[in-house]
């Protein structure tokens, strides 16, 4: 169920707005700490050289007036040993030995004059020989034995002597690892609070969006009267619902319309057939000869089937504008069509048809059952009406998780090439066909209304093949489901 | 019984109250809806008969007016509408009946005489059905002409019953597909004539009295007693 429900939210909008915007963020952030870092290391950097450059002056000065004897060494050395001592922020090395600041004094060739600091300075030396020095310009200095450089300044003495002062810049990289190790701490909560923010805050802005959506589907699949909720808002959101909702009332201003024409012609023509129907029909029961009664009778019949036209092509006309009105229910197809060959199955064997249904069982789809009724009640007319005598009549049923399909085929003479291509038309029909050509064009329009769809073939060996699908009422409730999950996360 | 017809149209007004009057009911009738409710509020109908299209009213809100005021006799609703009104499935829901227009005459009869049978709630014996020599055991599904069982289908049985049942009077094509079948259809084969052929077929075999009938037009009667 988790990853079911993970994969949604992950293609979401809201999941990749977040993303984004994440992302945005954390660059962002990232450039500032950059800047900030170089500022402070900047700073930090400064603040030794100048100490260096203080220090490295004091001690030359020293060594220049301490005079040349026994004690020289002891003197400068003491000097450079508390200097060193005078380190800011200085971090005391793990040993006794201080390895934070070296005294050198050396000629421009031969050994160290004087050495202060740990090791020997034999090394410290050679690289200080290598580089190129010039005087009073901090360098850095990268000695054998220590892991962390040097920063190093010079000052050239009255004897010839170049007198160095090395500061390990330990201390400057251990301020900067904190300040990394804090920000990189505080960077990763603050995009991931960022990010559950803007995740929350877009989720239930287009939280907003997907119930309009659902409130839209919802209206176009059943009434046209409700709204869209949620048009309070002077957001795009609002604007949205309060637009979605002008749409509605001109579509609704629409369809009333059809209906109002639909009804009222449907009103203005029965009115008369039914004072018409009951006047031949009090004529008919009043007792009038055999001979009299057969025309009044066929009367009544045609009459009849110039109610159903009426009825049919208004049914037509209303489903192909999208405005037919359906009372949907939960409706099971295998049942519904085992009881319309029930009805049809004597009148196909009077005229020599076979009948044969193949279903597996129920198949549950949301629809109006009376205008299903009709349509196939005008499927069976059709093979009764077109087949010759002895042919054979399959009606199939079957399933899959979205889409039911019922197949009524027959190994007659199929559909005329002529008119299969305007098969689903209004008023097309074959030659010797008796009807009012609206059959086809009423099952494709209802079928279509209830979100299905029809298509007629030939049969490679021979006959006519109508397919009908229809959208099983199985997959909406899964649809529901789903879209429950997205609004719970 | 005294019926109370509401119908703007004088000449389908002038057929139906001949057809009630020849079924032997005494019919009054209305043109408007303020003429009805002035009829319902002087004397007791036992049903009414209401079109929806009234000149000064909806039908409708005649007979809420008049459920409201106390009137509960059964309504068989006309309607040249094509689409069934909220309101008109919740007065069906209620016990009343709707037709629509243009119908025939016999289910009109039909229906007042079913709504009519409703209200007076007189229990038939539901077990045991018979008609001349025909009879029906509707618990074991099984009917019988004379001394001979009658070898019917269980559709053929529903079909006998409900001719039975409706015995000595007319019953068309689309009552039986609403009543047997359960379905508002209108079929342009001749799908129902082919069940009554079959079912005739089976009581009425030769030298016996035929009991089915076709009407021409019109429907079906099975002869009643």
């Amino acid at each position: 169920m988790s990853s079911k429900a993970a994969s949604p939210i992950m293609r979401s909008a809201a999941w990749r707005i977040s993303l984004w915007a994440t992302l945005a963020f954390a660059i962002g952030t990232m450039l500032v700490f950059g800047m900030l870092n170089q500022y402070v290391a900047d700073d930090i950097q400064q603040r030794s050289d100048a100490w260096l450059s203080g220090e490295v002056e004091v001690l030359g000065d020293v060594a220049e007036r301490t005079p040349k004897d026994r004690l020289y060494e002891r003197v400068v050395g003491e000097v450079a040993e508390l200097a060193s001592r005078e380190v800011p922020n200085h971090q005391r090395s793990s040993g006794t030995e201080n390895d934070a600041v070296f005294f050198l004094q050396a000629a421009d060739s031969g050994p160290a004059k004087l050495w202060v600091g740990s090791g020997d300075g034999a090394a410290s030396l050679a690289v200080i020989r290598s580089a190129r020095v010039l005087p009073d310009i901090p360098f850095d200095a990268r000695i054998q034995g220590f892991a962390i450089p040097f920063r190093v300044v010079s000052v050239r003495i009255a004897d010839g002597s170049n007198i160095y002062l090395g500061l390990s810049e330990r201390d400057e990289l251990h301020v900067l690892r904190n300040l990394h190790a804090r920000f990189l701490a505080l960077w990763l909560a603050s995009v991931l609070l960022g990010f559950i923010i803007v995740f929350f805050a877009t989720r239930r802005m287009l939280g907003r969006v997907r119930k309009i959506t659902e409130a839209a589907s919802r209206i176009g699949q059943s009434d046209l009267s409700t709204r869209v909720p949620d048009t309070t808002g002077n957001d795009e959101v609002g604007h949205l619902a309060r637009t979605l909702n002008h749409m509605l009332d001109r579509i609704e201003n629409t369809v009333h319309q059809l209906h109002t024409i639909t009804d009222s012609l449907a009103h203005d023509l029965r009115s008369p057939l039914t004072a018409i129907r009951g006047k031949l029909e009090t004529a008919l029961s009043s007792g009038v000869k055999a001979e009299d009664a057969e025309p009044i009778a066929s009367a009544i019949d045609e009459l009849d089937r110039l109610t159903e036209f009426l009825n049919t092509s208004l049914d037509v006309a209303e489903a192909k504008a999208d405005a037919l009105r359906l009372s949907r229910t939960g409706v099971d197809l295998d049942e519904l069509v085992r009881s319309m060959i029930d009805l049809y199955e004597p009148c196909m064997s009077d005229k020599g048809l076979g009948v044969q249904i193949r279903s597996a069982g129920s198949v549950r789809v949301l629809a109006d059952p009376a205008l299903l009724h009709r349509v196939i009640a005008n499927l069976l007319d059709n093979e009764l009406k077109h087949l010759p005598a002895s042919s054979l009549v399959c009606v199939s049923l079957r399933a899959d998780k979205r889409m039911a399909t019922l197949t009524v085929e027959d190994n007659g003479p199929g559909f005329d090439a002529e008119v299969s291509r305007h098969l689903f038309e209004r008023r097309v029909k074959g030659r010797e066909s008796r009807g009012h050509g609206l059959g086809l064009a009423f099952v494709e329009a209802v079928v279509r209304v209830h979100g299905g769809s029809v298509a007629a073939a030939n049969r490679p060996d021979g006959g006519a093949q109508l397919t009908v699908t229809l959208p099983c009422s199985e997959t909406e409730g899964q649809e529901e489901r789903h879209a429950l999950a997205l609004v719970n996360g | 019984m005294r019926l109370l017809l509401v119908e703007d149209e004088l000449e389908i007004q002038g057929f139906v109250k001949r057809s009630l009057t020849d079924a032997g009911y005494e019919v009054h009738t209305a043109e408007d809806a303020h003429t009805a409710a002035l009829l319902a509020s002087k004397q007791v109908y036992h049903g009414m008969i209401v079109d929806l299209g009234l000149p000064d009213q909806d039908g409708i809100d005649l007979i809420l007016k008049l459920r409201k005021d106390g009137v509960s006799s059964p309504v068989l609703i006309l309607s040249a509408r094509r689409s069934v009104d909220d309101r008109v499935k919740g007065l069906e829901l209620g016990g009343d009946d709707y037709l629509t227009k243009p119908f025939a005459v016999a289910e009109l009869l039909a229906r007042m005489r079913n709504l009519l049978r409703r209200n007076a709630t007189h229990a038939e014996d539901s077990t045991r059905l018979r008609v001349r020599d025909l009879e029906l055991d509707m618990l074991r599904r099984r009917a019988t002409r004379g001394d001979e069982v009658l070898n019917l289908s269980p559709q053929e049985f529903v079909l006998l019953e409900y001719l039975c049942r409706h015995a000595g009077r007319v019953v068309t094509r689309s009552m039986l597909l609403a009543e047997v079948w359960g379905m508002r259809i209108q079929p342009d084969t001749n799908v129902v004539d082919v069940h009554i052929y079959r079912l005739r077929g089976k009581i009425d075999t030769e030298g016996r009295e035929p009991l089915i009938k076709t009407l021409r037009g019109i429907g079906y009667v099975l002869k009643g007693s």
